[in-house]
């Protein structure tokens, strides 16, 4: 314990603490700016200075770093304390005349107008240091710092560039006693202003608005945990303490009787098609990005803007990009035509613009879809029959100029048009996604040539692939709209549901087998077999088919070099005699 | 130990002083010189030529020093050098034009020793200036080097060298002035959090505007710095040791650098220095030259990568300083003592200097002074003395009117305290302090208003901006200053500026905001009717300040004794003055821009200035 004197009153308090602690036992009151409870103290603000007297004489030190000492005599509030606390308050009030602390303070020191220069009546940073303290020690980004010093000492990021260190957790805003850091919340992503630019994406967020499940993740690459060891904020404040940061990607193995194979499609990327200006024309944009823009929780929150900022005026859609088209993929991706018709009923609800729909031919093949084809006639899209060639900004004449020309020729009426247009959206088609050879070697089952997967038969067997117990569903068999692919997946579900029901399948009658005495072990057969159905023994040195999973295609047997692997009633003496039969006539 | 090798022995050996203010003299161009003549001699087997650090008396650049005979030749240029050589070294006849003649006297001195500036000094960190040729470590061995460190790694315990270095009275050299012996006894005792580590420190931050006597040390005897670190090193029980020192000193920096490789070299820092079991050594860390960086929390954080700026104190660096360790920060001068405190013994260096303040110190001499340079003196010795005798006076017969020391921290002391002996307590009581040994002389032609405006402009402008009162105080005073100076002030702005003054020095957070305002106090302590003179008068007594000067032409001087010449007429720039030849000449006050060309170039004295 240590005794000392605080304002005439002889108190004994516990080791360790500060001259503020002390006082604030006492109810005595210090005023400070830079102190925070939760950080090291600063001493920068000066403004809880306190006399200080022992037997050398009197001096003024900052109460809320200096520790208490036995036998010391402090006066919070001597003429020598004050004079220098309404000095440097007064200060302050120059420096940030529009910091609502400081005004307050101000006041109750009865300081009314500050006599030096303000340089800035609008600056409310008070050059504290409790963003950047906040951010350094408490949570261990190290986002901030102070640049230059004296006079142009501010807080600031690296160069002054949007700091790729600050993980968005807005401590130092929450901090800042003056409301000179503000953080606005902005479509989900949270930027946090002043002089800061700091940068957009918080380490924790959801996907999207519209993200099912709405459940927030942790971006380890953004996370500063994940990259220093420390913070861990989140974890602190989170009631239900449903943040482990231990957590680990797992991998799960399940047995399973049947899998049904849903993993989509891509969409084609426009860019390989140069005459379209795609990525190197503004307001040149595909399907995607028109939903993502048209959606209610898109940046625009579902208007329909320029890169400008200003509604379009006109707009092209052109149709069967990437389709249709044997420079790309010769195959129509079916689901074009109906979205792009959507896209114009959109524009056409939101915005006041014209619309032009260039298309090859209308394929409105759906119940309803021919009906809404004819209600777009009457609400005024114009629609013109041709292959665009080209979309460009060189403008001709005054009425292109600024505008994107879509060049197309109007095989209706036999001529090549130029029509300009302020936004152009591409109706890209439907691709096989990136990984789908590897999805397909994975599952034993085959693409066909467009690469999507191949379907056992396409009329009789829709669903199934070549492989027991594997379905189709969706685009990852060919493109298809939404109500093919509901119901294609219905289908799939009941096969393996049947599958499941039986509890048993039927094997094939017809497969191969290999004659231990004849096989010598040279794996040949191993390797060919699309199924993996064969096996090598290695005691008994001899290759050995699994009846489950061969389906009788035969390789084996014609690859066998020594006739061991025979194909059950298909034996090379039985075709041999068939052979022989043929020919006794 | 590398083999020492017998040198070859030389009959002359020419001591080509190779310090900053030399070099920036073309002194490398005078060696070069001095080398092609002698071989054009044949003399290249008889004479030596080496470069040695700064010798001191930079007023008289390039120097060359002749040994034996110490005869000093000065302000030398290329075209002497052949005269010089055939001469001196052929001949045997020293030339007597090259040697000093001390202002107003016709008589040349010919031997280093016999020359005022240098009769007074007593050299104890720069003793081997101009001795020996700092790129060579066997020359500073030669001289005793080491030694020191060899007594005290093999026959001293670290308590012997700390009290002995307590018993010797030295204090700081770094302007604090604080016990050197006490801070190692605190560093020592001091418990570290991370083991046992344990820094040391050499401050090179040499900040103070006209102040170069670490950039000397370095420059012209490194060894000595890295000898006093390690015998503080042994003191302290320190593993590792860093030297602070700022880049803008290129020719310090190479010097440290080789001197530190040569010592590794040597095995006389490293692993196990001199086969004692004692490991020791030094990195050398580059400041950016932020005045702010000499302070020592701050220093210590630019150590770390860290931003420079103070730290408040408790705790001290002894108790938790570098990486939370106990480190020991001493300047480069205090280090440079430790060898030959070792060497000759406490009780020899407590005999030089006063009561508290013992040993010697160098001072760096500028300003409107005769014999500028760099000059060690030992405490006690009097303003008069080092400005009059070893200084040599004001130049032009001008009157002194004060002195400035301790730099932007220190103050100014008037001519009426010219006999006062310098010691640690004598200074601070006259409102100053020793600071890190700047001497800036000022004549009757210095505005003392001016004089704390331009130390004011610096502090505020190296302030870091930690805290509130350095931060924006400062830049309150510069602008009350400021106006002033313009005639703008108001008896207001001297009460506002004596208030903030005293609050700056209260309540600030480190040693540069507490001191800044001294400049400001001092002048107007003792120069206060120049302020109000200012103020009330709109005058400046020293005509220094522009913006109050009124220029006018004596008609009668004008036309009666310089005939009205015109020249002023043609000289001024904005067409300010009316005349002609054998006219008397007029300023136009409206359009004059006070710029005092006329008064410059005004042969008879007509044009005056008030």
């Amino acid at each position: 314990m240590v005794n000392l004197k605080i304002d005439g009153k002889t108190i004994q308090v516990e080791d360790g603490i500060t001259i503020l602690q002390a006082a604030e036992q006492q109810e005595i009151k210090i005023p400070t700016l830079c102190y925070h409870p939760l950080m090291e103290p600063y001493a920068a603000c000066r403004v809880c200075v306190v006399e200080s007297i022992s037997g050398k004489g009197s001096e003024l030190v900052t109460s809320c770093n200096t520790l208490v000492k036995n036998g010391m005599e402090i006066q919070t509030a001597s003429d020598k304390a004050l004079f220098a606390r309404r000095m440097n308050v007064e200060m302050l009030l120059a420096q940030a005349p529009a910091a609502v602390p400081v005004q307050e303070l101000a006041k109750e020191l009865g300081i009314e107008k500050t006599r030096f220069k303000i340089k800035d009546p609008d600056e409310k940073c008070i050059l504290c240091g409790m963003c950047v303290r906040a951010c350094e020690d408490i949570v261990g980004a190290s986002a901030i710092s102070f640049l230059q010093r004296g006079q142009h000492r501010e807080v600031c990021t690296p160069f002054g560039e949007q700091s790729e260190a600050c993980i968005g957790c807005t401590a130092c805003a929450f901090f800042c006693p003056t409301g000179a850091i503000t953080v606005e919340d902005l479509h989900g992503r949270k930027v946090i202003h002043s002089e800061l630019d700091l940068g957009p994406s918080t380490a924790i967020r959801v996907p999207i608005r519209q993200a099912v499940p709405m459940v927030p993740f942790i971006d380890e690459e953004a996370c500063i945990h994940f990259k220093t060891g420390e913070c861990k904020i989140c974890s602190d404040v989170c009631q239900k303490e449903a943040i482990d940061h231990e957590a680990q990607d797992e991998e799960i193995e399940l047995e399973v009787g049947s899998i049904i194979l849903a993993s989509g499609f891509k969409s084609f990327d426009p860019s390989l098609i140069p005459a379209y200006g795609y990525g190197r024309l503004d307001n040149v944009i595909t399907a995607l990005e028109f939903e993502r823009l048209v959606n209610a929780s898109s940046p625009t929150g579902g208007k329909i803007l320029l890169s400008n900022g200003e509604e379009p005026k006109s707009v092209g859609i052109i149709h069967c990009v990437g389709s249709r088209d044997e420079n790309y993929n010769e195959y129509c991706s079916r689901v074009c035509c109906m979205y792009s018709l959507k896209f114009a009923h959109l524009l056409k609800e939101k915005t006041s613009a014209d619309i032009y729909d260039f298309y090859i031919d209308m394929r409105c093949f759906g119940k309803g879809y021919e009906e809404f084809y004819h209600r777009l006639l009457h609400e005024g899209t114009k629609f013109i029959r041709g292959r665009v060639s080209e979309v460009s900004d060189m403008a001709l004449s005054k009425e292109e100029e600024g505008k994107l020309i879509i060049r197309v020729e109007d095989t209706l009426i036999g001529v090549v048009r130029r029509i300009p247009v302020d936004m152009v959206i591409l109706a890209t088609g439907l691709e096989p996604g990136t990984d789908s050879n590897q999805i397909a070697k994975v599952f034993n089952i085959s693409c066909s040539q467009d690469g999507f997967f191949l379907e056992r038969h396409p009329k009789l067997a829709p669903v199934s692939t070549f492989s027991d117990g594997i379905f189709l569903a969706g685009t990852c068999q060919s493109p298809k709209d939404i109500p093919d692919t509901v119901a294609q997946a219905g289908a799939a579900a009941c096969e393996a549901l049947a599958l499941a029901d039986k509890g048993k399948f039927d094997l094939e009658p017809i497969t191969a087998e290999i004659d231990e005495e004849l096989c010598a072990g040279c794996q040949i057969c191993v390797g060919l077999c699309p199924f993996t159905a064969i096996t090598y023994d290695k005691e008994k040195g001899i290759s050995e088919i699994n009846d489950a999973l061969c389906k009788g295609c035969g390789t084996c047997v014609s690859a066998c070099p020594s006739g061991a692997a025979q194909q059950k009633h298909f034996r090379d003496k039985q075709i041999f005699a068939e052979i022989e039969g043929i020919f006794i006539e | 130990m590398a083999k020492i090798k017998k040198e070859k022995e030389y009959r002359v050996h020419l001591m080509v002083c190779a310090g900053t203010a030399c070099v920036s003299n073309h002194s490398f161009e005078i060696k070069e010189a001095l080398e092609t003549e002698i071989k054009k001699q044949d003399l290249d087997n008889e004479v030596l030529i080496v470069t040695t650090g700064c010798n001191g008396f930079c007023e008289r650049g390039p120097l060359l020093v002749v040994q034996p005979g110490n005869i000093f030749y000065q302000t030398l240029t290329t075209k002497d050098i052949p005269h010089l050589v055939e001469e001196h070294f052929l001949k045997g006849r020293p030339v007597e034009k090259l040697m000093y003649i001390p202002p107003e006297e016709k008589t040349p001195i010919p031997v280093l020793s016999d020359i005022d500036f240098f009769k007074k000094q007593v050299l104890i960190a720069l003793r081997n200036r101009g001795l020996i040729d700092p790129e060579k470590i066997d020359e500073y061995i030669a001289r005793d080097g080491y030694k020191a460190m060899a007594k005290a790694l093999t026959s001293m315990s670290p308590s012997d060298i700390r009290s002995e270095i307590q018993k010797s009275g030295l204090r700081g050299r770094g302007g604090g002035g604080f016990p050197t012996g006490l801070k190692w006894e605190f560093v020592s005792n001091a418990v570290s959090s991370n083991g046992n580590v344990k820094y040391l420190v050499c401050n090179g931050d040499e900040g103070d505007p006209g102040a170069f006597m670490d950039r000397s040390i370095l420059e012209a005897d490194p060894h000595s710095v890295i000898e006093g670190m390690v015998i503080g090193a042994k003191a302290i029980n320190a593993t590792q040791g860093y030297a602070y020192v700022r880049n803008e000193y290129p020719l310090a920096l190479n010097r440290l650098y080789k001197a530190l490789d040569d010592a590794r070299e040597y095995g006389l820092l490293g692993k196990n220095i001199l086969g004692s079991g004692m490991d020791f050594d030094i990195k050398i860390v580059r400041g950016a030259g932020a005045f702010i960086c000499g302070e020592e929390t701050a220093l210590l954080s630019s150590i770390e990568g860290r931003l420079g700026e103070p730290k408040p104190r408790p705790p001290y660096p002894a108790e938790k300083g570098l990486w939370g360790c106990p480190t020991l920060i001493n300047n480069v001068e205090t280090w440079a003592n430790i060898a030959p405190i070792i060497n000759r013994g406490a009780k020899w260096y407590s005999h030089i200097g006063t009561e508290t303040s013992k040993g010697t110190k160098v001072f760096s001499l500028v300003g409107k002074i005769n014999n500028t340079g760099l000059v060690e003196v030992p405490m006690g010795i009097t303003l008069r003395e080092i400005i009059y005798d070893i200084g040599g006076g004001i130049p032009g017969g001008r009157e002194f009117k004060a002195v400035q020391t301790g730099g932007p921290s220190g103050g100014c002391i008037p001519k009426e305290k010219i006999d006062l002996p310098i010691d640690y307590e004598s200074l601070s009581d006259a409102g100053s302090m020793m600071g890190s040994g700047g001497m800036v002389v000022m004549d009757e032609d210095t505005c003392m208003v001016d004089v704390a405006r331009y130390f004011l402009s610096f502090t505020q402008d190296e302030s870091c901006g930690k805290c509130t009162p350095c931060r924006e105080g400062t830049k309150a005073m510069l602008d009350i200053l400021t106006r002033i100076t313009k005639g703008e002030g108001t008896d207001e702005d001297l009460t506002l500026l004596e208030e903030l003054a005293v609050s700056i020095k209260d309540s600030a957070l480190c040693g540069l905001g507490k001191t800044a305002p001294n400049p400001v106090l001092t002048t107007m302590k003792y120069f206060r009717s120049e302020y109000e003179a200012h103020i009330r008068d709109k005058k400046c007594p020293a005509h220094t300040c522009r913006d109050l000067n009124v220029y006018t032409i004596d008609e009668d001087i004008c036309v009666n004794t310089g005939h009205g010449c015109d020249l002023c007429r043609r000289n001024c720039a904005s067409d300010a003055i009316l005349g002609e030849r054998n006219q008397p000449h007029q300023i136009i006050q409206d359009k004059c821009t006070k710029c005092g060309v006329c008064y410059d170039v005004c042969k008879f004295g007509a044009v005056k200035v008030d």
